[in-house]
């Protein structure tokens, strides 16, 4: 049978197509079909319909050969046609399990919030911590500030680990770092330097999310952000540990959700 | 929407339209007539509510009328003083929580942040604060706080107090950290001088027969307020719209008067009844989950207790209710009313909280704690980690969820449902 895993995030929305065997919350005998990443826009609605219309297009699957499909994220109050919804926190959970079964503490950043989940030895969520109401932490942080600074993103990780100083950046929020970036930039101050800043910034955000929820080993980084080397390295040099990274981090979320369903 | 219903929203639009102290007094005094107010009450699914509402009404429109002095108070006095001196008490904080009820938060915390209250104070404080400056709460002619918890009204009540011109009628009552004999004695006798004072600039002399006859009515209340709690330690369904977390200005406001009898005996009766039928297996309960409410609740429209309802969860208790200190002794009124204000567990270390906790997770069967960390209140939020650790000890899942009981702008719904849809799930994998 096959099931759907739908995650609407507040940047991006992802969809997975599962065949399985059974449905138990256990079942490690699944395999992926199909899965889409696209943008979400401004319409949570229509981008659930998209991102699975593509997956069953990827998949060749009829609509009506879905056994169930599972909502989560942001969005997934707004999925009219999942028959449940269940949050990112047990999704992302879920997700990293299947991937890597013994871990203990999950990050996920995504573009709008970042939480750290920890789990027990079943790998059942028994704690999270969600960042609060500001957008340093996440995803949207990083692209603004890329942004601002006219470098690509996936150019991070490379600088990253080639710049050896850095640059403090004294502004958690968002706006005031964008302006304290542009005001370093206009007094000539090395761009590299100052990406090496921003990416401590965001990871100390959230090092002092694990700590507070308590750090134990192995830890597991989901979501888009994942996907930035220069975060996870820096994450792993200040928590001292390595860092499991899912081959496609940023469809976790659905990957649990299909799995739950 | 029902006809009852469309009548409330249009006495808010109403009142949200013309904010003045006087046209406030006018509706409390229609509304708070006794044929409209027993109208008003029969409106209420439950005995619970509709008692509830008459009381408040009833008592908040005696501070409006100028018949008695009202005295504002901050939260956890003993009131049983204000009514044996025959002062009507009016809490500003409370009565801000109704003000987010009636929609008006947005004005008064607009006006607050433009007579220089600092943001990062309790939006509880500053739409009081923005009350009193819009003059729509009414004029004290006496100002009591309180240094234990909510301790900003040290300095807002002050600043009302200039605002109106009486400074010398407002009293600082400093309560010790520590409980024993020595604390007792030092504010007995803070308590017995500031009522002796009032009854003098009322020109009155101390009636100790009224203290007295307060003393054995605020017994009563809490025997009945006990009686409650005690019955609702097995109590899994509640009347419809029922929310523990809305008695808090009876609570403490009401103590030592026949409303708190009245009101907590019809409680009383009304949960009695579902117990009896709980028990005759009339109600299934056997997939409800047992919460304990920390703290209090958004008092503006919000889906938290629509999205537990859904889920099967009840609010088995909430601290609030806790009824922390002894019997008074009428013998002793100021040394007792002494100890009812040191014995309340925000008081002294943060491991008197968290006792308290322990022993309402036992015997309440709790099957997680939502602390709701309010905007600002440095006295429930500082404890925060060590009421998790302890918890987290004995295995029982707490959920800190961080939001503003008052200000819907400093809260955000998706992030609050999310967190909390997330905590009823690790509470669920559990069984």
């Amino acid at each position: 049978m096959y099931t759907c895993g739908i995650d609407i995030g507040s940047v991006s929305s992802e969809a997975v197509i599962l065949q399985r065997d059974d449905l138990k919350k256990d079942d490690k005998n699944f395999s992926i079909i199909a899965y889409i990443i696209s943008s979400t826009g401004g319409d949570s609605k229509e981008a659930a319909e998209k991102v699975l219309g593509n997956a069953l297009n990827k998949a060749g699957l009829k609509r009506e050969q879905i056994y169930t499909v599972t909502a989560t994220g942001y969005g997934r109050i707004n999925v009219p046609f999942a028959d449940k919804n269940i949050t990112e926190i047990s999704c992302h959970a879920r997700g990293v399990i299947s991937y890597f079964p013994d871990i203990k503490t999950v990050i996920d950043i995504g573009g709008q919030d970042s939480k750290v989940i920890k789990l027990d030895s079943r790998g059942n969520p028994i704690d999270f911590l969600m960042n609060d109401k500001c957008a340093a932490g996440t995803g949207r942080f990083l692209e603004v500030m890329a942004k601002a600074l006219e470098i690509d993103l996936s150019h991070f990780g490379e600088i990253f680990t080639k710049t050896s100083e850095k640059v403090d950046i004294s502004s958690t929020c968002t706006v005031f770092a964008e302006s304290e970036i542009v005001s370093l930039v206009g007094h000539g101050v090395d761009k590299n330097k100052i990406i090496k800043g921003l990416v401590y910034s965001i990871s100390n955000r959230i090092i002092s999310m694990v700590e507070r929820i308590g750090l134990e080993e192995p830890v597991c980084i989901t979501g888009g952000v994942a996907k930035n080397f220069a975060v996870v390295r820096a994450l792993e040099e200040l928590l001292s540990v390595k860092i499991y990274v899912p081959e496609e981090p940023q469809i976790t979320g659905a990957l649990g959700a299909a799995l739950l369903a | 929407m029902s006809i009852i219903e469309k009548i409330k929203e249009n006495l808010k639009v109403r009142i949200q339209n013309n904010l003045q102290r006087d046209y406030i007094r006018k509706i409390l005094n229609i509304i708070g007539s006794k044929p409209l107010l027993l109208a008003y009450g029969a409106t209420f699914s439950s005995q619970s509510d509709k008692y509830l509402n008459i009381v408040s009404i009833k008592n908040i429109k005696k501070s409006y009328n100028k018949k008695s002095p009202t005295a504002y108070g901050s939260l956890f006095l003993p009131y049983e003083l204000f009514h044996s001196l025959e002062i009507v008490p009016f809490l500003p904080e409370v009565i801000a929580g109704f003000t987010g009820g009636l929609g008006i938060t947005d004005r008064t915390l607009k006006e607050a942040s433009s007579k220089w209250y600092t943001p990062d104070l309790c939006t509880f404080h500053r739409c009081a604060s923005g009350a009193v400056e819009l003059d729509l709460f009414p004029i004290p002619q006496f100002l009591i706080c309180a240094t234990l918890a909510c301790d900003a009204a040290q300095k807002t009540f002050y600043i009302d107090a200039k605002k109106y011109g009486i400074e010398d009628n407002f009293y600082l009552v400093d309560v010790p950290y520590e409980k024993n004999s020595k604390s007792i004695s030092y504010l007995a006798e803070q308590f017995k001088m500031i009522s002796k004072d009032i009854s003098t600039k009322l020109q009155k002399n101390l009636d100790f027969a009224r203290l007295e006859n307060t003393i054995k009515l605020s017994n009563e209340f809490r025997y009945w307020a006990l009686k409650v709690n005690d019955l609702r330690k097995e109590l899994s369904v509640y009347p419809k719209n029922f929310n523990g977390l809305n008695f808090i200005f009876p609570f403490h406001g009401l103590a030592g008067t026949k409303d708190a009898v009245i009101l907590y005996k019809n409680i009383y009766r009304e949960l009695k009844k579902l117990l009896d039928k709980q028990k005759n297996k009339k109600i299934k309960t056997d997939r409800i989950k047992r919460l304990l409410w920390l703290h209090l609740k958004p008092y503006y429209k919000n889906e938290i207790f629509t999205l537990l309802e859904k889920n099967n969860y009840i609010l088995a208790f909430e601290e609030i209710n806790y009824v922390y200190w002894p019997e008074l002794d009428s013998e002793n009124p100021f040394e007792s009313l002494a100890l009812k204000t040191l014995s309340h567990p925000l008081n002294g270390s943060a491991q008197n909280r968290v006792d308290m906790i322990m022993e309402i997770v036992k015997d309440y069967r709790i099957d997680g704690v939502v602390m709701f960390s309010h905007w600002g209140c440095r006295h429930s939020n500082g404890s925060g980690r060590i009421i998790k650790d302890s918890l987290k000890k004995i295995d029982i899942p707490t959920l800190i969820l961080d939001g503003d009981c008052l200000n819907k702008n400093n809260s955000s719904s998706g992030q609050i449902t999310t967190r909390l849809q997330g905590f009823m799930e690790i509470i669920n994998s559990r069984f």
